[in-house]
């Protein structure tokens, strides 16, 4: 869950002000209705406390067409814990998708019973597409069933659909070619700094959790180790797969790809990097307790990766147990590491004095304070694609952790620090206003959503989840709320991904729509 | 050994079951709050599969019954190990022992700052009950007791840091100062190496998370100091002094502060358990690598292993703390015994 609590302020204005003028429209609203018979229908929208405002929102709209609903805050793995025994009604939530595919996002959110489908949803017509999309290489063929998907999503409204935010990042002028990119990766090795030779970067995380590419799951930890690490393929800030430490890969055949390795990359200890490291690299993932002792946490990430073989000096061969035509984008999060030294100095020695091949080699630092890493003369270049290709222009970069907004956005105006991520919405337009920051949008990778319990009444009746769906004004909350960074999402799927059907509209905001459904359900409206 | 001296022992000893008391609840109170460590670890983003999240589980021991969860960690804890964190693949000592000196740091100056800036501001209020002194400062205490730290401490970037420029946002030391690490306060260590310029810039990084911690106690410590000094200054002893002619400091400060500061030192061996466990605010506010911003992380993460190894490390702070406290009751009136 990302830290959010810099909205903190702006929202909860917008919510009085909102909650205000439903108070008074829902006073005038009592004279005209007719009581219509049925039950009524009586919710409690459970929250964390970072979207409370959003959530009281959401049940003023409810409220308006005669739903009784209240919010009750959580700590989220408590909620979680609950929502997934499926105790719970209806809950907010989010989910990150990494890869450019809904792969990561709308199959462990919607496939039955998959890791992240607390909504307990199930459709066997939608479970069939999405098998599909995972066994398939002909891309042709997966955009035809993730479009399918979408409409079944669509019609069957298992979540009230939210937005996708965008992130705010802001740099100071002296900061050059820098561009914040979709993936929340700082790539500090084309960006170059004007006065000084020292680029420092606020993160919004409190720590990173390790220095081992082997060893993580968030985004923050991946921000600094892939200024350390190169991987085999990169992405551009807007998605697109490039080689990096390969050369070029080629697919015989669906489930088999060949990766040729560059030749001269050197890691910082001055090793050189062949195809023996790369095939560590995954092995020490793919195998049960291969890090000191433990397993890595990143397996699932790689699908369905069963074996990493040497072809040669510099070639490697991926074997999958099925054609997963996003490999390439999966490659893209996991950093080649150097077998030798590992072997020499074991995992944990590893962690703490890393030792990479990519643009800047690991000086010193404490993963909750600040992390130094200096220049690597001998780098090989990077991408050929993303130039500047060669050593990074900033001698050195420190990642400093820096998790309060306000306290981010004051050091940067003071010229502590020279780049930082995610800048509070309501103080993206002063800062944009000062003549010594550059301030840039970039368009997120995670879905804000609202889930209902389709296992159990009410929302075991489709009209019931599509009615609410059609209660709720999101550009309202998005605008009040979210300074309008918001992007309404008309189903499970991220416009920046595969297969995103662009001629599907999000429900619209249709309160007497929304009461015809309940009505048809069986409950009173008002 | 003195019979002082054997008390101390005997007291240092009862605590360790007291530790084990409060490791053990620590152990059952965690596992009772809902939520896997390792399904929050894996996070709300992308794929994973259920048998992957079991065989990480079966790593941390989790899907062992919890009395055998608990004896293996009795087990290992008796030998001085107490774990490997689940969330950050580290030995949790070394987690630990990193975070401590500046945690320790910190809760130092703030006390300093509480005492220096408190107990004076007493002893004035009182000396001259209901004057223009007593009211400022009793108007300065309780806007210290109100002011939460968030608000104090943006306030005071704002101000000190943004606008004057006279401290640093955030961080423990400039990049590049650090002296050579021995005790790991970097003020002590400054001073050791005689680095002088490295102890000023580890001073103004410390200046405003110090005044927006120590503020509430050091508000604290005016009143309770207050309070008992006018009670003091009424009684018997003061009355005989004052008629044999001593001059007035030296009644204020030998007869009346000494029988006066005895409810002080017990406020203040209270609040340096707070200061030292609740100070996780300020510490992430300041960007300051402490134990607070660990546990805290922790506990959300539902990292058993860290939380039950701070609890214990504060649980030994409290009774440390009130040992002394106790102690410095047997100076300041010689009548108590421990």
């Amino acid at each position: 869950m990302g830290s959010r609590r810099g909205y903190a302020v702006l929202r909860r204005f917008a919510a009085l002000a909102v909650v205000c003028v439903f108070l008074v429209s829902a006073g005038v609203a009592i004279d005209h209705s007719v009581q219509a018979a049925g039950k009524t229908l009586s919710l409690i929208i459970d929250a964390q406390a970072d979207r409370a405002d959003e959530a009281e929102i959401i049940a003023a709209y409810l409220r308006e067409i005669g739903v009784e609903a209240e919010v009750r805050i959580w700590e989220w793995s408590a909620l979680r814990e609950r929502a997934l025994e499926g105790e719970r009604q209806i809950w907010l939530s989010d989910w990150g998708s990494a890869y450019f595919d809904p792969f990561d996002l709308v199959i462990p959110k919607l496939a039955t019973a998959d890791r992240g489908n607390y909504s307990g949803y199930s459709n066997p017509e939608l479970d069939e597409l999405l098998t599909l999309v995972q066994m398939t290489a002909d891309q042709e063929q997966r955009k035809e069933a993730y479009f399918n998907a979408q409409r079944i999503i669509y019609d069957d409204a298992p979540w009230i659909f939210g937005y996708m935010l965008k992130e705010t990042e802001a740099a100071r002028v002296e900061i050059t070619d820098w561009q914040p990119s979709m993936d929340s990766r700082i790539n500090l090795h084309d960006v170059g700094i004007t006065r000084g030779d020292t680029i420092v970067v606020g993160m919004r995380a409190d720590k990173i959790l390790t220095l081992d590419p082997g060893a993580y799951r968030d985004r923050d930890t991946e921000t600094v180790i892939r200024n350390i690490f190169d991987g085999l393929v990169t992405r551009t800030w807007d998605g697109e797969v490039v080689p990096e430490i390969a050369e070029s890969w080629t697919v015989p055949s669906g489930d088999v790809y060949i990766f040729k390795i560059r030749e001269g990359v050197k890691f910082h200890n001055g090793e050189p990097l062949d195809a023996d490291d790369v095939v560590f690299t995954f092995r020490r993932i793919l195998e049960d307790g291969a890090i000191a002792g433990q397993s890595s946490p990143r397996k699932g990430l790689l699908g369905p990766l069963e074996k990493v073989e040497k072809v040669d000096q510099y070639t490697v061969k991926f074997t999958l147990a099925n054609p997963f035509p996003i490999f390439p984008q999966a490659l893209v999060h996991f950093q080649i590491v150097p077998k030798d030294y590992i072997e020499e100095v074991g995992d944990l020695e590893f962690a703490a004095k890393p030792v990479g091949a990519g643009p800047f080699k690991f000086k010193e630092g404490r993963l909750d304070d600040q992390i130094v890493l200096e220049r690597f003369d001998e780098y090989y270049g990077g991408s050929p694609e993303i130039p500047p290709v060669g050593a990074a222009p900033a001698r050195q970069v420190i990642f400093r952790m820096m998790p309060e907004p306000t306290v981010r956005v004051a050091a940067l105006k003071a010229g502590e620090v020279h780049i930082i991520q995610q800048v509070p919405p309501d103080l993206a337009s002063a800062l944009a206003a000062d003549r010594n920051i550059q301030v840039k949008n970039v368009d997120g990778t995670r879905v804000y959503i609202v889930e209902m319990n389709c296992r159990k009444p009410p929302f075991d009746d489709v009209r019931v989840r599509r009615a609410l769906n059609y209660a709720v004004d999101w550009d309202a909350i998005l605008t009040s709320i979210y300074g309008g960074n918001g992007i309404r999402l008309a189903s499970a799927f991220l416009p920046s991904g595969f297969g995103f059907d662009p001629s599907l509209e999000p429900y619209p905001y249709d309160p007497e729509q929304a009461k015809a459904l309940l009505r048809e359900a069986g409950y009173s409206v008002r | 050994m003195t019979r002082t001296q054997v008390q101390i022992l005997e007291r240092i000893i009862a605590a360790i079951p007291i530790m084990l008391g409060v490791v053990i609840c620590a152990f059952l109170f965690m596992r009772m709050i809902p939520g896997d460590p390792v399904d929050i670890m894996m996070g709300e983003a992308g794929g994973v599969t259920l048998e992957e999240i079991e065989s990480l589980r079966a790593e941390f021991d989790l899907d062992k019954p919890i009395h055998v969860q608990l004896t293996r960690y009795l087990g290992r804890l008796v030998r001085g190990d107490m774990g490997y964190s689940i969330q950050r693949s580290r030995p949790v000592r070394e987690i630990i022992f990193e975070a401590i000196p500046a945690t320790i740091e910190l809760a130092m100056f703030a006390l300093l700052f509480a005492l220096v800036v408190g107990i004076p501001l007493g002893i004035a209020s009182a000396r001259h009950q209901n004057s223009v002194i007593d009211r400022v400062g009793m108007t300065a205490s309780f806007l210290g007791i109100s002011m939460p730290a968030f608000w104090l401490g943006i306030i005071g970037i704002i101000v000190f840091s943004l606008r004057l420029g006279w401290f640093p946002t955030s961080g423990r030391i400039t990049y590049g100062m650090e002296p050579a690490a021995v005790t790991g306060l970097l003020t002590l260590d400054a001073l050791i190496a005689g680095d002088i310029q490295a102890l000023k810039d580890a001073l103004r990084h410390l200046a405003l998370p110090t005044i927006t911690l120590g503020a509430g106690v050091a508000a604290i410590v005016a009143r309770v100091t207050r309070s008992s000094m006018l009670e003091a200054l009424k009684t018997d002893y003061v009355l005989f002094a004052k008629a044999k002619g001593v001059p007035e400091f030296v009644i204020v400060v030998k007869h009346a502060l000494r029988n006066a500061l005895i409810p002080t030192v017990t406020v203040v061996g209270l609040q340096v358990g707070t200061l030292l466990g609740g100070n996780m605010i300020v510490e992430t506010i300041f960007g300051w690598p402490g134990l607070g911003r660990v546990v805290v992380d922790a506990i959300f993460a539902r990292d058993y292993p860290v939380v039950q190894a701070a609890v214990m490390i504060y649980a030994m702070t409290f009774v440390l703390m009130n040992l002394t406290t106790d102690i410095i009751y047997t100076y300041l009136n010689p009548k108590l015994t421990l």
